[in-house]
């Protein structure tokens, strides 16, 4: 992420660069992760309660997408995530996509009864919330430094 | 109450011989004041024992007419034996003398006629059942849709108090005022040969367990309902006296109405000192008071002792402890929403404001109005509490702080581990909790109401008509899946542009008995309850024979889902909104904790074959079963098929998915702890001179 290699290479080959493990893992957890915030935070948007039906299959069907995503970024992106805001910003991404993740799946396990289970619905709600915005400037931050160093 | 309206005569002995006025002219002349100031009516008196301990009702009779029941001597002056003739014992005269009989007589139990009650949530209907014309009409006064009113059909509310009577508490239709009762109307006028049924408190209040149900149900069989709440108490038998059937039989107007009904034939055994009875009675009804009306057997072909019954009954609870009421006897019927349908109406608060002022009558008309009011508003956030989750969990529209807590009478937190909150918002409680184990198809369930249990009668079967099904998962009132109790109508009727107007089994007979199948002696023995179905060409031979009035409509038979006629001679049967079933929630039998739907895992509901979505309801009534299809829940309750098969079969994904998921968080938090700890680890070292 801070990464500042400066190479010379054509499109091409920046592109054949990005499709590295690292990089795909990081498109498995973006693509996971924006599935689940189109389908879980939907609610936000179109003033649902809850989601439901299609909608719920679709967001729990993505969870596995997001989940291995993530444990694949933190395997190979944790050693070289450096320090700053870049460094920062990776560790949130690591630290609310867990809580994220052990929220979704705890309900699933005769753990926790009613009060616990809501208690988990909104911390996975919020940290859901906190989770989009921070993968969101990573993200943002990815590209800036992508433009500056490009191939990084 | 006029002799020449009730039949009540003067020659009945009463306590006015010159020995009762020497012993009790004190009291008389107390009880006479209190009288005169108390409230016009059949007011009580204002004597209370504020004590838990019930009061002994060591108490004197009293007739129709108010007056003191008092048996003659057993040797009259010559010295002969008398019998101990009297007249029967009026519950509105007797134990309205200290309880509020007319606000009583305003409770759930007797209410249905009311104009001023709500309906509520559809409840168990009355089914007006005929073997011969395999006839099933689901009857009720509170207009539940899907019922029919039993002036709607032609039944007058004597015949409905007489068909159903078995199981009827009395008051409501069963006692007309005197000066409603049409003395032209041929089947109403027998109420003023026979007597009005009036509220039998003894029915639930009863403790003694002697009761006697079959006995009343025999009484009123032959229209001796004056009689039957003494005979039924034990109090003492008709004997061979004329039948109040056969008396109003006789009877024809103008002649005036007979004077000179049978005497009770008293057991002088049952009759105490100075002509007082005891009767056990109590406040608190026991469960099987309860049971005579209320119970729901589904165990069919099963044996009795293999069922546990209902876990509250079981922990030592009455069915009052939730299904309470006040003097109103307003049974909370205990279901969520219930408080909507009970809205505070001028009747409740002009009964409280009358009990307010009866019991203080300082406090002043306005007063009492104002303090009524808010005292029937603050009982209704009580409601709320005795619902499953009003007492389990506590209801925030109590007023004591201590219903606001829920845990009434020790009931239990539920925990409802691994269960997504989101179920508790679209389930009731008894979708997991109530009535039998849910399995592939529903079963049937024989109903005290409907099946007359609690009377001796053959044995019935899966078949005995009419056939109930539980549990069925349909949506309640409120939206949520709820099991209930379902009913197909079966009649004969006619349907004259859109308008269905079912025929009474009696007129069915009238005019297409030769064309229902004759039962030989040996099909009764072998099947009393004639369950067995009718066959296309039965169908179209009575249809033809009630098809003599064109102008009454098109002939037609409504049975097990389907609407029957004839087109051009061809029997032809299709669906019809007369023909749908009827269904009612059900909450009892409740199963424990560990029996509930969903103990086993998610899969008892989200799956290939749960009973909730795809269990199987088969319609069910007279007629062959090459006639009705099987219909799996979800298509009764309007769900998404595809949804919830697809739904359930993401649930065989399950175990992957919440195995992926650990599996990630597990790798994700020991690089977040190999890092941080590393990270601190190195920061410490650094901080090292």
């Amino acid at each position: 992420m801070s990464t500042t290699q400066h190479t010379s290479r054509t499109p091409a080959r920046n592109w054949l660069a990005l499709a590295t493990g690292r990089n795909l893992a990081y498109l498995m957890m973006l693509l996971g992760a924006a599935a689940l915030a189109v389908t879980g935070l939907g609610w936000l948007l179109f003033g649902k309660a809850a989601i439901t039906g299609w909608v719920l299959m679709l967001h729990v069907g993505s969870a596995p997408l997001f989940a291995v995503g993530l444990a694949l970024v933190a395997l190979t992106w944790a050693g070289r995530s450096g320090a700053g805001a870049g460094g920062l910003l990776f560790w949130l991404v690591l630290a609310g996509g867990w809580m994220v993740l052990l929220t979704g799946v705890v309900p699933m396990t005769p753990l926790c009864g009613t009060d616990g289970q809501r208690t988990l619905a909104s911390l996975h709600r919020y940290s859901a919330i906190v989770l989009t915005a921070v993968v969101a400037l990573h993200l943002l931050r990815l590209a800036a430094v992508n433009r500056r160093s490009p191939g990084a | 109450m006029k002799a020449e309206t009730f039949g009540v005569e003067t020659r009945v002995p009463v306590q006015n011989d010159s020995t009762f006025w020497r012993k009790k002219a004190p009291c008389a002349v107390v009880l006479a004041l209190m009288l005169a100031s108390a409230p016009s009516g059949t007011a009580a008196e204002n004597l209370k024992t504020e004590s838990r301990m019930p009061f002994l009702h060591h108490i004197p009779l009293r007739d129709a007419e108010g007056r003191m029941i008092s048996l003659p001597p057993l040797f009259d002056a010559q010295g002969k034996p008398q019998e101990a003739a009297a007249n029967p014992y009026s519950t509105a005269q007797t134990c309205g003398k200290c309880h509020e009989y007319d606000i009583i007589g305003r409770g759930w139990h007797f209410n249905s006629a009311k104009e001023d009650i709500k309906p509520g949530r559809p409840g168990e209907p009355w089914i007006l059942t005929d073997p011969v014309t395999r006839t099933q009409v689901p009857l009720s006064y509170r207009g539940w849709a899907g019922t029919f009113k039993p002036a709607e059909i032609g039944m007058s509310d004597f015949d409905f108090i007489t068909t159903f009577a078995r199981h009827l508490p009395g008051g409501g239709v069963g006692e007309p005022p005197k000066d409603k009762i049409d003395a032209n109307d041929v089947r109403m006028r027998r109420f003023l040969v026979t007597g009005v049924m009036e509220v039998d408190c003894l029915i639930c209040h009863d403790s003694s367990g002697h009761y006697d149900h079959d006995s009343r149900f025999r009484a009123m069989g032959m229209e001796n309902i004056r009689w039957a709440p003494s005979i039924a108490a034990g109090l003492g038998t008709l004997g061979f006296a004329k039948s109040g059937k056969a008396a109003a039989d006789q009877w024809r107007p103008p002649n005036p109405v007979p004077a000179d009904p049978p005497l009770l034939k008293y057991d002088r055994a049952r009759q105490g000192m100075e002509n007082h009875t005891t009767f056990n009675v109590a406040r608190q009804r026991l469960a099987s008071s309860c049971y005579y009306c209320h119970t729901a057997e589904s165990r069919t072909g099963d044996a009795r002792w293999h069922s546990d019954g209902d876990v509250h009954i079981r922990a030592g609870m009455s069915c009052v402890d939730c299904h309470r009421n006040s003097l109103d006897h307003m049974v909370v019927r205990g279901y969520e929403g219930e408080l909507g349908n009970r809205a505070v109406n001028a009747g409740m608060v002009e009964w409280r404001a009358k009990l307010i002022r009866r019991n203080d009558a300082a406090v002043s008309e306005a007063d009492a109005k104002r303090l009524a009011e808010q005292q029937v508003k603050d009982e209704m956030g009580m409601v709320e509490t005795l619902t499953c989750r009003g007492c389990h969990y506590g209801s925030e529209s109590a007023k004591q702080a201590t219903a606001r807590m829920g845990g009434r009478l020790g009931a239990p937190a539920p925990v409802h581990k691994g269960l997504p909150p989101v179920h508790l918002e679209k389930l009731s409680c008894t979708a997991c909790h109530s009535g039998p184990f849910p399995g592939a198809a529903a079963g049937a369930v024989h109903t005290s109401l409907a099946h007359k249990l609690g009377l001796p009668a053959p044995a019935r079967t899966d078949n005995t008509p009419p056939v109930i099904v539980q549990p069925v998962f349909l949506r309640g009132q409120d939206g949520r899946i709820a099991p209930h109790r379902m009913v197909w109508p079966a009649y004969w009727g006619h349907l004259n542009q859109g308008k269905m107007t079912p025929l009474l089994p009696a007129e069915v007979s009238k005019l297409a008995r030769a064309k229902f199948p004759m039962l030989t002696s040996a099909d009764m023995m072998r099947d009393p309850y004639n369950s067995k179905p009718l066959t296309n060409q039965q169908i179209s031979d009575v249809l033809g024979a009630l098809s003599g009035e064109a102008s009454k409509g098109q002939a037609v038979f409504v049975a097990a889902g389907k609407l029957y006629r004839l087109d051009n001679g061809k029997l032809i049967s299709e669906e019809h909104a007369a023909a749908k079933p009827y269904a009612w929630p059900l909450a009892h039998d409740v199963r424990p904790a560990g029996q509930a739907l969903g103990v086993r895992g998610c899969a008892d509901c989200h799956s290939l074959d749960s009973p909730i979505y795809f269990g199987t309801v088969t319609p069910r009534g007279p007629v062959e079963a090459s006639h009705v299809t099987a219909k799996p829940m979800w298509t009764l309750r309007g769900d998404n098929k595809t949804l919830a098969s697809t739904f359930a079969f993401t649930f065989l994904f399950r175990p992957m998915l919440k195995c992926v998921c650990f599996s990630s968080a597990l790798a994700i938090l020991a690089v977040l702890l190999a890092f941080g700890l590393g990270a601190l680890y190195t920061r410490l070292n650094n901080r090292k001179p």
